[in-house]
């Protein structure tokens, strides 16, 4: 290791003046990626976990979009980084659900498996803590929980289109990019998405 | 991310309730999703390595240009696949060509008694014994 620390140093020193910037530029996107990953790593978290509604499951989602970006896109300029991010991040979460339905499927032609292998999400664990107040947490908690239900009823397009726009941000453009669709479809996803939730949540009043 | 002013008021408290419950994230799932982005910013490759890329083109050509250099530079001694036809006379591949000649080469055609005899005849050993 510092062989390499040397023989990088020692590279660096070699370099001609017009490749240093390669370095530094390097050193800048590196700075830049952590930014950029510290902003949307728990929102893609939270849409990770509201989609598989495991807590293990959605931070292994989210450590593989992160290391596939970190890895492979990287050098891309950093604009596309977002609507790639959550491409990658949805086609983990799919590739999770998948493996998950394949799974039970093996599991439930075992004749000796048990009830408590199930693999469903622990309640407890899935259970929101922190909040400003007893009566407001425990409020909050069950608004969550019904839109969390509600939005785990929705197809997964539809639930992409409202998570990306309400808890990221995205516009109708950038969500288009990150679910590789027209913005039309977004437009369509969206409002499906959104009279669904309001046909199931009602008012949705605290 | 933008702003949006056309939103209804079920999208507004959707929201706020979303970005609530990101902030409540428990601290251990924070320190996890920490250590994932620095785990994600270690498999970044190294600035040495894309400067290798960078570098790759260059390097090929000077890798061709050495081997180019290295062959021609080679003493270039007989070569054992010597083409057998390369000091032939015309008469050589004329009786070569022609079908119809003798086919020396094939261990069937070789008539051992005839060639015997017939050195015999050049030297004289085959002159009939008086009184035969």
């Amino acid at each position: 290791m510092l062989a390499f620390a040397t023989l990088s140093a020692q590279t660096s020193d070699l370099l001609p003046a017009g490749k240093t910037h390669l370095r530094e530029s390097a050193q800048d996107g590196a700075r830049a990626l952590e930014t950029f990953l510290a902003e949307v790593e728990r929102k893609a978290f939270r849409i990770a976990q509201i989609a598989l509604r495991h807590e293990s499951d959605a931070l292994d989602v989210v450590q593989d979009a992160m290391m596939q970006l970190a890895h492979r896109y990287s050098t891309r300029p950093s604009e596309e980084w977002r609507p790639l991010f959550y491409r990658i991040l949805e086609n983990r979460i799919r590739d999770m659900q998948r493996r998950r339905i394949v799974r039970q499927r093996v599991m439930s032609l075992l004749p000796w498996r048990g009830e408590d292998e199930d693999e469903g999400p622990d309640p407890i664990e899935q259970a929101p803590d922190g909040g400003p107040s007893p009566v407001t947490q425990i409020e909050s908690q069950q608004m969550m929980q019904s839109l969390e239900q509600a939005l785990e009823q929705l197809p997964a397009r539809q639930r992409q289109a409202f998570l990306l726009r309400n808890i990221e941000g995205l516009d109708v453009a950038e969500t288009a990019a990150a679910m590789k669709c027209s913005q039309g479809s977004v437009k369509t996803h969206y409002f499906r998405a959104l009279h669904a939730l309001r046909a199931k949540l009602g008012d949705f009043a605290p | 991310m933008t702003t949006r002013t056309d939103e209804t008021e079920f999208e507004r408290r959707t929201r706020q309730l979303l970005q609530d419950s990101i902030e409540a994230l428990p601290a251990a799932t924070r320190s996890r999703l920490t250590r994932a982005r620095h785990a994600a910013l270690a498999s970044r490759p190294s600035w040495t390595s894309r400067l290798s890329w960078h570098w790759m083109p260059a390097g090929a050509s000077v890798l061709a240009v050495a081997a180019v250099a290295l062959f021609m530079a080679l003493p270039h001694g007989e070569s054992p696949a010597v083409n057998p036809l390369a000091n032939a006379t015309p008469e050589d591949i004329e009786m070569l060509a022609d079908s119809d000649a003798v086919q020396l080469g094939r261990e069937d055609d070789l008539d051992y008694d005839f060639y015997e005899w017939a050195v015999g005849e050049a030297t004289g050993a085959n002159a009939p014994s008086v009184g035969s």
